[in-house]
């Protein structure tokens, strides 16, 4: 997957930011046509779709937004915010029940795989071939990150909505300290080379030793240690970034040959922990949220973080250290450049009472002046030509989200996946809690994920 | 005249009964069915998460799966023994002396009760909040001064620590209960009958005495209510655990309820999820059992 992927995005980026200029002069040429989105409109006119999404910067912005859309259609649009495993249940329940209460749904495409075997999605081809309801400029084909949007809303080779956000993590580090002369002089002196952005492991873990200073309350890095999602997230980018993976698989949907302990894995597990003591003492009961206000806080030096919280710790408003930091791509192991990625997807459920007001939402939120707008204001876009945007490049993010989507790697959206991700969770705590070794935590994953998935997915490395 | 007369016939004629069925309606729809259900489902592959696993009937195969393949199920449902059988001792030894106390000792009751009485009214999940925030490892209060006391490494924190983080989620419950056990003791010790106290002091009876052979034999029924009601409590504790550790680190804090809750909520493997919920059912059962028994044993003896 690791190979086949990364080349991928990278191809389809310098293609689809090339095409993409020219792709939208020429739709807005063919705009000039009959279809607009009030006559597209008209027929669903008082009507009121609800969504739910997980609440964040992204959906913040699509809720300031959505008033234009309600102004030119007559339609309302609700949205409910949750946390995010509050999102993903409540969604759960509602689909399973086959109410319909959501007329489109906001996901974490690692959810894909069960929607689908279950049938509780509508494909988007209907609505993309219906002529009243697709807008002739709004070409998906042609605008988005074709990978991301592959392994974001593809199942199986089929699509089922386009990409709400493009989830990646990067590197967040605190630039002004990397400045300081007289931290430079002191780290210079004790590890005998400048100190500078950490492009391999090595230099982050010297880093994050060199500023951990307990009695400060300062600490070199903050690793999202608690029993939850967030752990199995950044240890991925310590999985893929030493060479490992959790499957041999070609896309998201197929399963393949476990190598979840792979020594590239368990190398990059131990290293994980070896991370624990440069964290604060809870590090182990921290997720997302807890390291962001680390950072906010200016107590720690450098973290693995996500990019759409980037925002936030550049907010002035909210963060002590906006305008202090400075972001990059994750340092680089045996794996070469790389990142994960996770996209939270537009999906219309099969029960949804009114799918097509639905998708005229969602074809309006993906058109570049929306995707510009919520981008600016915390959004994480798959549209190469929103990066583009004179606006979006001042960002100081914006080349670390760029350089992160280009490169990410996708991971398992199969029905399993997420009984897989709390296989991996449950192991990866007890290894950091220091009841299993990395091998012999990763072994019993790898049990665990084979006793799961059967045949399909036989063991490729044996289990000591 | 006629009218009661009247009343009282309909009442003799058995009509009585009757008057409850509300409240057995209410029972019916809300606790029995859902329990049958759960039961049903038990026998199940149900899963939200799986295609093909629509309800159909696996046999016993859930609870074989339960016996046989489960560990980390056994290994919470050990977890969940440690931390219900300290926590229920040390919250009954701690607020039976707080009640001796306040019953010997304190005139000014009131007062000090209501005081007592707080953590109580609290909801758990405020609890789990406060103690989250007391507790945290780099602002927390309590850690602040634990650490100036030289109790606590400048690198450990109570909740990310493997070894502490039990312990220490039992201490919050210990704070948030023991004054239900104090309120309990305390009504039971004052509903007690003067005369055998006042005849043992007569006797020349030590307090010692008064206390083992007087005050814990008439105290039997409270003792076992106390432990029954706060024994079920802790076996279902979800809320504040859930919020202070989530379970972890590890598996070292994952009450049974908290695997439950993974199970049916996490992997949506309902069927499976719903024999875990069963064991817990089948505990708090067994647990209300000798409970029941206690208390009835105690009343036999005081007949003689």
């Amino acid at each position: 997957m690791t190979e086949h992927t990364k080349s991928r995005f990278g191809k389809l980026l310098r293609l689809s930011a090339a095409v993409g200029s020219v792709s939208l002069t020429l739709a807005y040429a063919a705009e000039a046509g009959a279809w607009s989105l009030e006559e597209a409109a008209a027929p669903y006119k008082g009507t009121t779709i609800r969504t739910i999404g997980e609440s964040l910067p992204p959906l913040e912005a699509m809720d300031k937004l959505k008033h234009k859309f309600e102004e030119r259609t007559g339609i309302t649009v609700v949205i409910e915010q949750y946390e995010h495993s509050e999102a993903v249940n409540k969604v759960m329940l509602d689909l399973n029940s086959k109410r319909g209460r959501y007329d489109f749904i906001l996901q974490p495409h690692r959810e894909l795989g069960r929607f689908v075997a279950n049938g509780h999605l509508t494909p988007i081809e209907r609505f993309m071939n219906d002529p009243k309801l697709r807008d002739p400029a709004f070409k998906p084909e042609e605008v988005l990150y074709q990978g991301l949007w592959k392994e974001i809303s593809w199942y199986e080779g089929k699509a089922y909505g386009f990409p709400f956000t493009a989830l990646t993590m990067y590197l967040w580090y605190r630039k002004d300290l990397l400045e300081d002369p007289k931290e430079r002089a002191g780290f210079k002196a004790k590890y005998g080379y400048d100190m500078q952005v950490p492009a391999t492991w090595d230099q982050y873990r010297d880093l994050a030793a060199w500023f951990t200073r307990p009695e400060k309350g300062f600490y070199g890095t903050a690793i999202q240690g608690k029993r939850h999602e967030a752990l199995w997230y950044e240890w991925l980018n310590f999985l893929y970034s030493f060479g490992g993976d959790m499957m041999e698989a070609k896309s998201g949907s197929e399963c393949g040959p476990i190598i979840v302990n792979s020594p590239e894995a368990v190398e990059s597990l131990d290293y994980y922990k070896g991370l624990v003591k440069y964290s604060p003492s809870d590090t182990l009961n921290y997720f997302w949220d807890d390291v962001m206000v680390a950072m906010q806080q200016g107590k720690a030096f450098e973290m693995i973080m996500w990019n759409d919280a980037t925002y936030a710790v550049e907010d002035p408003s909210q963060s002590t250290v906006s305008g202090k930091m400075g972001f990059d791509l994750i340092p680089q192991g045996k794996g070469g450049k790389v990142g994960q990625v996770e996209g939270w997807t537009y999906l219309i459920p099969a029960y949804a009472k009114n799918k097509e007001a639905a998708y005229l939402f969602i074809q309006w939120m993906m058109a570049f002046d929306q995707q510009l707008e919520q981008h600016m204001n915390g959004g994480a876009s798959s549209r190469p030509d929103v990066y583009a945007a004179p606006d979006v490049q001042k960002i100081t993010y914006s080349k670390a989200s760029m350089d992160t989507n280009a490169v990410a790697i996708a991971k398992p959206t199969i029905p399993e996946s997420p009984e897989l991700t709390e296989i991996l969770v449950l192991e990866l705590s007890n290894v950091l809690a220091g009841k299993k070794t990395s091998q012999e935590g990763l072994d019993d994953a790898a049990l665990a994920m084979n006793k799961l998935l059967g045949d399909c997915a036989p063991l490729k490395f044996p289990v000591k | 005249m006629n009218l009661s007369r009247w009343g009282s016939g309909i009442l003799d004629r058995g009509v009585g009964p009757l008057f409850l069925v509300p409240a057995l309606l209410l029972l019916v729809v809300l606790l029995v069915g859902p329990f049958l259900y759960m039961v049903g489902v038990s026998f199940t592959d149900l899963s939200f998460a799986l295609p093909g696993h629509d309800g159909n009937f696996v046999g016993f195969e859930n609870y074989r799966r339960l016996m046989r393949e489960d560990p980390v199920f056994w290994q919470s449902f050990g977890t969940t023994l440690v931390f219900v059988s300290g926590v229920v001792s040390v919250e009954f030894g701690l607020g039976f002396a707080l009640a001796l106390l306040l019953f010997h000792h304190v005139q000014r009751r009131r007062f000090v009760l209501t005081l007592l009485l707080i953590p109580m009214m609290l909801a758990p999940v405020a609890v789990g909040l406060m103690w989250k925030l007391m507790l945290h490892g780099e602002f927390g209060m309590l850690t602040h001064y634990l650490r100036e006391l030289g109790l606590l490494g400048p690198q450990t924190a109570l909740l990310g620590n493997h070894d502490l983080v039990l312990p220490t989620v039992m201490l919050v419950d210990v704070w948030e209960w023991t004054p239900f056990v104090t309120l309990v003791f305390l009504a039971g010790l004052l509903s007690l009958p003067r005369e055998p106290f006042e005849a043992a002091v007569m006797d020349g009876a030590r307090p010692w005495q008064v206390f083992r052979d007087i005050t814990v034999p008439l105290l039997r029924p409270i003792i076992a209510l106390v432990l029954l009601l706060r024994g079920i409590d802790a076996f279902k504790e979800f809320d504040k655990v859930f919020i202070l550790t989530g379970g972890g680190p590890g598996t070292a804090t994952e009450l049974i309820s908290i695997y439950a809750w993974r199970v049916n909520f996490r992997n949506w493997d309902l069927g499976y999820g719903a024999v875990c919920a069963f064991m817990v059912y089948l505990v708090v059962l067994i647990l209300c059992a000798v409970s029941y028994k206690a208390i009835y044993w105690t009343e036999g003896r005081a007949v003689k």
